[in-house]
């Protein structure tokens, strides 16, 4: 068993980031997530959190030999359960692979919290458990290492995918704000003009 | 926007999504926590449920919740049967 462990500040807002964690995908970073489903969605009458179940379509990437000496399919899914509890301001996502589990489980959580010294700004925390199956003991240590390292890898890329998101979200922000301020201007303009 | 796992249930999947993502900002973080898209999501879901029959994914998905179920009981405060009960969004 492998672990994986690492943390991020995302610039925005927890609201922004959150709102956009919806629309994630697709992103060009990240194009081998080909759909994204909700399996089910409601909100905890009691606590007020929104519960979400997702289903992930991803086309491996992993070598066609690789696939074929495995039994593994080109299309690989994942099952993503998540909690946002809208009162303390926390977001709590965890994934699954539901595909070759046999050969290798990946288990991911992943929250965003307000940063405590920066309430503006959102703070990502990530674990990922990356455990290599009984059909892979003999090299069920070499593997993992391997597989640890691609995660990583996968992780900044995963990453850096989400931030282009957020700054597309932010200059659309931006630009209607602008527009608004310009429709007022006209509108205040126009009144003046006709008093 | 991302699609659905059925080509057929993109369009109708887009438009809960759009949905689901004004009510969100709009409502859900300012304490509107009622129920506006239902409706579409009742379609979408009927959709990808077919999908995920003829996909065989079904019994994958009974399995994965089944090991891990969710809510977690145990670790959740909530009731079980929450799942039933909870207003759908």
């Amino acid at each position: 068993m492998k672990f994986f462990q690492a943390t991020h500040t995302f610039d925005h807002s927890w609201a922004q980031v959150t709102a956009a964690n919806w629309m994630k995908y697709p992103n060009e970073q990240c194009p081998h997530v080909v759909a994204v489903d909700i399996l089910d969605r409601h909100i905890d009458p009691e606590t007020g959190v929104l519960r979400t179940e997702r289903l992930l379509t991803c086309n491996q990437n992993a070598p066609a030999l690789v696939l074929k000496l495995l039994g593994g399919s080109a299309v690989s899914y994942v099952r993503e359960t998540s909690e946002l509890d809208p009162r303390t301001q926390t977001l709590t996502m965890k994934t699954q692979n539901l595909s070759m589990c046999n050969v290798l489980q990946i288990n991911e959580t992943v929250t965003y919290t307000v940063h405590p010294q920066d309430p503006s700004s959102t703070l990502f925390s990530q674990e990922a458990q990356i455990v290599a199956g009984s059909a892979l003991s003999r090299f069920s240590s070499y593997v993992e290492d391997f597989c640890l390292t691609r995660f990583r890898d996968n992780a900044a890329v995963g990453r850096a995918g989400f931030e282009t998101v957020l700054e597309k979200f932010k200059a659309a922000r931006l630009e209607a704000a602008a527009q608004l301020d310009k429709l007022e201007k006209a509108a205040a303009t126009s009144t003046a003009a006709s008093l | 926007m991302s699609s659905s796992i059925g080509e057929k249930c993109t369009k109708i999947k887009q438009e809960y999504d759009s949905c689901f993502n004004s009510w969100y900002s709009e409502r859900f973080l300012k304490g509107d926590a009622s129920p506006m898209c239902d409706d579409l999501f009742f379609k979408y879901k009927d959709c990808l449920l077919k999908t995920l029959e003829e996909k065989k994914l079904d019994t994958l998905l009974a399995d994965a919740r089944k090991e891990n179920p969710f809510p977690n009981t145990s670790t959740s405060s909530s009731s079980s049967s929450s799942t039933e009960s909870g207003k759908k969004e």
